[in-house]
């Protein structure tokens, strides 16, 4: 299992989602995807689209203000 | 009373941050992913309001009135705002809330909007967009159209976008959503930490658009809430210093800016947040496109798809729907276009090695 670390401080809304959606497309099952993030809106729409597509989230939490970061597993 | 005005502004800039409403996000998403869910939430704003506004109308309150509909500027303006609102991230209202996020990107698309909706209303692209804004039908609202009460129309809008909202409500994930641990308590964890639901969040900036109706009528400015008009005023008067174009939708977006700077500060969301040189000159065209669009259309997708579709003027309604149809161009353009290409160039790529996006470092 590996993890990948995606960055996308600095973009706006919804490019963490668009980024996120495709690096994740390219991982074996199992492997984690660290998503590092300052948009506020990806709070929400981050952990949904983990929820709605089934894949577990193994940490999300703040890095500092207004930064954020998530790991979602690939499932 | 002006000062009305700053109050409900501050109120609607903090629930707006707080609940990440984003119009810009509810149009964006039903080209991106199909979901209706932050749709629902502005259409809920909509049918609340809307049950609101005809109260007070009937109360006698306040009085609508209506004009000529202006349906080619309303349609070229709105899809000219749609496709704006995708390049600048954010819609008028949003701009003003990320804006007090810290967004430099927000701040470069305010500035550039305001100037630009003052140049259309009452600099050199006025006569333009005047002349524009006379190509009219007489019909000016839906129920006048149909020949029915304007009652029937609020209570269709109110039974389908409740079976909407129990639609979503019904709907569960197929995991439970991960949420940000809890560092605070009571009603600090409510107000500056706990993720807010986008419907409950609607029901409150619903009942916020009515307040705004009375409020700002006693000042002598008859319109609900509104964001183009109040930013050229702000324009008109630093460059003119006319303190007469000082209102109630004045005082209402410097509210807005200070609500949704007091929550995110208080959140420990607010940060300068500097953009890349793309988002920086899409932040520019993109709020300049939005001052042109707007005032084409008669307003924003707060005076036109979430105050004119209230009071159900075809001007609303029409902008609405031309609007989601700029969003979804710009977001084919600038969006979906380039992540499919991105991934089919990824999937020809794919030698044995693993394949990875240029951003993503193993």
């Amino acid at each position: 299992m590996a993890q990948h670390v995606l960055e996308t401080d600095g973009q706006v809304c919804p490019f963490p989602l668009v980024e996120a959606k495709e690096a994740i497309a390219l991982l074996a099952i199992g492997d984690e995807l660290v998503i590092n993030f300052d948009c506020t809106q990806a709070t929400d729409a981050l952990p949904r689209w983990a929820a709605e597509a089934g894949y577990p989230v193994t940490n999300f939490d703040r890095v500092g203000s207004a930064a954020w970061t998530i790991t979602v597993q690939k499932s | 009373m002006l000062v009305t005005g700053l109050l409900v502004g501050i109120v609607l800039g903090f629930v707006m941050q707080r609940g990440r409403f984003c119009v810009t996000g509810a149009f964006r998403d039903l080209w991106v992913t199909g979901n209706t869910r932050w749709l629902t939430a502005f259409l809920i704003v909509i049918a609340v309001q809307s049950v609101g506004v005809f109260t007070l109308d009937a109360l006698g309150v306040i009085s609508l009135s209506s004009s000529p509909f202006p349906w080619l500027s309303t349609i070229g303006g709105a899809f000219i705002f749609g496709f704006a609102i995708v390049m600048a991230g954010g819609c008028a209202t949003g701009t003003y809330y990320r804006a007090g996020e810290g967004l430099v990107g927000s701040w470069l698309a305010l500035i550039f909007y305001a100037l630009f909706s003052a140049v259309s209303k009452t600099g050199a692209l006025a006569p333009a967009v005047t002349a524009a804004r006379g190509v009219t039908v007489e019909a000016s609202t839906v129920h006048g159209l149909l020949g029915v009460s304007p009652w029937l129309l609020v209570a269709v809008l109110a039974v389908a976008v409740a079976a909407l909202a129990r639609h979503h409500l019904r709907r569960r994930p197929a995991a439970p959503m991960a949420t940000l641990p809890a560092r605070r308590t009571g009603i600090a964890h409510l107000l500056f930490e706990k993720q807010w639901g986008a419907f409950s969040t609607a029901l409150v900036i619903g009942v916020l658009a009515i307040v705004a109706w009375p409020l700002s009528w006693a000042t002598g400015r008859e319109a609900g809430l509104g964001i183009t008009g109040p930013s050229s005023n702000i324009v008109n008067y630093l460059v003119a210093g006319d303190a007469e174009v000082i209102d109630w939708g004045v005082y209402l977006v410097i509210g807005i800016l200070l609500g949704s700077f007091i929550a995110a500060k208080a959140s420990g969301e607010f940060r300068v947040r500097i953009p890349d040189a793309l988002t920086t000159v899409r932040s520019i065209g993109g709020g300049a496109l939005m001052g042109i669009g707007a005032s084409l259309a008669g307003g924003c997708t707060i005076g036109n798809a979430m105050v004119n579709t209230a009071t159900f003027q075809l001007q609303g309604w029409v902008a609405f729907g031309f609007m989601i149809v700029g969003v979804g161009a710009a977001t084919r353009l600038f969006i979906t276009g380039p992540s499919k290409a991105r991934l089919a160039a990824a999937g020809q790529a794919s030698a044995p090695a693993a394949p990875a996006p240029a951003s993503v470092r193993s």
